[in-house]
């Protein structure tokens, strides 16, 4: 029987956090496209299947005319491009989130050669962690700690049977490990949510809350921890004896972890939830072992961090203005700058503000010109003035990634991009090329 | 006393950085002078004189008055690291005002943008309006914020105001601030601070407060769990001498960090 599909194993899954590392995927000898994905995740598969060729796929450089979108050359593109970097007095480059490594770092380089913003999508999810940690530490674990040591592990504002399908099966519940030889039935899980997610409806304990009282919640925890005597009855829906009874469950535990989602970092208080839970877990350490770690959504979003980090000193919110980098969320985060409007021109790389924005951010962003380097269509690239088509990281090129741990990850090329796609890293490297000659340097 | 004008001549599209306008910089200086000192716009080193029109000369710094006159809600960081002398703002002023000052008055007749008079050693900052967030506080990843001064905010204090303030009974240091009312996570991890707020407080005041105390004269919208009543008192001393007259309900807390504290939280009864 003759061959017509080729299959690449252990493949590293470029979509969310968890970064699951054994996919097989299937691809038709003929016509170079993805016609299986084995061991994915739903939303997995389905973005192994989006980057074959369809309409939504970008492959040709496009520039916007009248309104527009018309196919021109690269070389025009890269030009106008960069004609708009280079003219515009406060450039903002974002995203970066859904790329490899090695694109992040030449988004530094031109942030630094531009004098710009430079951020990533941790700004309006996991950026709040990232200040409480800065302000009062954390400790950490891997993955695959947890997978053969924990025994109590907590969701808390995260639903991974949604968000990280492979999560609980992977590295945190349903898994056998080393010393939890009967995976499930080792391990005891608590979820806390305002609401009935599916996550807790496979936890063994189910904490309902009320909605943005997660603060007071933690608080009261580690004041009975403390060993106080609290004046109230109640917290956020929780009685004093609930959390009494949690306390001594979670000081019982011989490894315990927290994992947080955007239910703690984005809900009112923000970075302070982070704050007090990292500082619960110190606390617990007096007991026993704990630790806690953030759900990352995007695939590297760790990575930006990482990268942005190791360049600058800071992991995101990055102000190159004054030709060094200065760091402050609030101030240079992009949602805060382009609700004032004070960005006049922006690159957006691998990532769709124009859908998760506020309303008048994303207005003030479509008022200037506005580049995307971006495989699909979405709403951000049908309102760029410059849109240069990328080949998706971890399907059509290599690279490498870092999961929600901060394992850092290789990811695989498991077939050719469409039409005249370049990797991400590439078309970075061009515009930098362009922009050098612009600037005469 | 030497009086410096500064008034604004343009219409600020981005945010104008202004760390070079402080009696510091000015002293022993004639305009001409002034206006050949730097500034940032966007991407763009520029100078004083680009911006506004300068007029008087300087002295000594004690003895140095800025007045600025113009629409200066978008200029950052004037008054950043002063130590001396006064300088008055006849307008809203823009992010940063009297960040890491140590000596001097500012005086600013109109609301402040955030991070107003963040990491003060000393002097006093005074604002008429209303104030944005992060007020006295620490910047990002300090442990130690206000650490001595005033400040004093009419109107309303934004979020997480006087973060990470830090007193000092050795060298008298008492961070405080005195504002109208103040948002939430007001005073969030005080280890000293002492907080006057004559109208009412949004959710978690005090939270994580080593020692320090705050007083509410109004009511606080949602006071946290881990705070304790103590009993009722009909006067409150502050650390720096001033002594508050009422009747207040006194809590200890934050019961989060030790079992006993020293931090004290007062609400009017």
């Amino acid at each position: 029987m003759v061959e017509k599909v080729r299959t690449v194993k252990d493949v590293c899954c470029p979509f969310c956090g968890t970064l699951c590392d054994d996919l097989e995927i299937d691809v038709d000898l003929k016509t170079d496209v993805v016609v299986e994905v084995r061991n994915g995740c739903q939303i997995g598969t389905k973005k192994y299947f989006s980057s074959n060729p369809s309409d939504h796929r970008y492959t040709k450089p496009l520039i916007k005319e009248n309104g527009e979108h018309k196919e021109v050359s690269w070389e025009e593109a890269l030009d106008k491009a960069a004609d708009i970097l280079v003219n515009a007095q406060r450039p903002l480059l974002y995203g970066f989130s859904s790329t490899e490594c090695e694109a992040q770092s030449k988004g530094v380089v031109l942030a630094e050669m531009l004098n710009a913003i430079l951020d990533n999508t941790a700004s309006v999810c996991h950026g709040p962690s990232l200040l409480a940690i800065q302000d009062v530490g954390a400790s950490l674990a891997t993955l695959g700690e947890i997978k053969n040591r924990a025994d109590t592990i907590i969701f808390w504002g995260s639903n991974p049977v949604h968000a990280h399908p492979r999560h609980l099966s992977r590295y945190s519940d349903f898994i056998r490990g080393y010393f939890r030889t009967d995976g499930r039935n080792d391990r005891y899980i608590i979820v806390v949510d305002p609401r009935n997610t599916h996550t807790a409806q496979v936890a063994d304990k189910f904490i309902q809350i009320n909605p943005s009282e997660d603060y007071e919640l933690i608080q009261a925890i580690r004041a009975v921890l403390r060993g106080s005597e609290l004046d109230v009855k109640e917290v956020s829906g929780v009685s004093i004896d609930d959390i009494k009874e949690l306390v001594e469950k979670l000081k019982s535990s011989n490894f315990g972890v927290i994992f947080f989602g955007m239910g703690l970092t984005q809900t009112s208080a923000h970075h302070r939830n982070i704050d007090t839970a990292i500082r619960l877990v110190t606390e617990l350490n007096d007991y026993t072992k704990f630790i806690l770690i953030p759900m990352r959504g995007h695939y590297n979003v760790t990575g930006a961090n990482q990268v942005f980090a190791w360049n600058t000193g800071y992991a995101y919110s990055i102000d190159f203005s004054r030709g060094y980098p200065r760091y402050n969320p609030g101030e240079f985060s992009s949602v805060d700058l382009l609700m004032r409007d004070e960005v006049d021109a922006a690159l957006i790389v691998a990532s769709d503000p124009g859908s998760n924005f506020p309303a008048a951010a994303v207005k003030n962003l479509f008022k200037h010109p506005l580049i995307a380097i971006e495989p699909h269509k979405t709403p951000t690239s049908a309102f760029a003035d410059v849109v240069l088509p990328a080949a998706i990281a971890g399907i059509e090129c290599e690279g490498t990634a870092y999961r929600m741990d901060t394992v850092p990850l290789r990811l695989r090329k498991v077939k050719d991009a469409p039409g005249e796609c370049l990797s991400d890293k590439e078309i970075l490297e061009r515009l930098i090329e362009k922009v050098k000659e612009k600037l005469g340097e | 006393m030497a009086e410096i004008k500064l008034k604004i001549k343009k219409k600020l599209t981005f945010p104008l950085e202004a760390d070079s306008i402080t009696p510091d910089n000015f002293v022993g200086k004639t305009a001409a002078d002034i206006k050949k000192l730097p500034l940032f716009y966007a991407t763009k080193q520029v100078t004083i004189g680009d911006f506004f029109d300068v007029t008087g000369k300087s002295t000594d710094v004690a003895n140095t008055k800025i007045i600025i006159d113009g629409d200066v809600s978008n200029v950052k960081r004037i008054g950043e690291n002063m130590t001396g002398g006064e300088i008055v703002i006849n307008s809203d002023v823009g992010m940063h005002i009297g960040n890491h000052m140590s000596g001097g008055k500012i005086t600013v007749n109109g609301n402040a943008d955030d991070w107003a008079g963040a990491m003060l050693q000393g002097g006093e900052l005074e604002i008429t309006g209303d104030a944005g967030h992060y007020v006295g506080s620490a910047y990002r990843g300090y442990w130690q914020g206000m650490k001595n001064g005033t400040i004093k905010v009419k109107g309303k204090v934004g979020v997480e105001s006087m973060l990470w303030a830090k007193s000092s009974k050795p060298s008298n240091m008492w961070p405080t601030l005195y504002c109208g009312s103040a948002d939430a996570f007001l005073g969030i991890h005080n280890h000293g601070g002492t907080i006057v707020v004559e109208g009412d407080v949004d959710r978690c005041a005090g939270a994580d407060q080593a020692w320090g105390s705050i007083v509410i004269k109004g009511k606080a919208s949602r006071l946290l769990p881990s705070y304790k009543k103590v009993g009722e008192v009909n006067e409150v001393q502050l650390p720096n001498g001033e002594v508050i007259k009422g009747k207040f309900i006194e809590y200890s807390g934050d019961h989060t960090i030790t079992k006993e504290t020293k931090g004290r939280l007062y609400l009017a009864a």
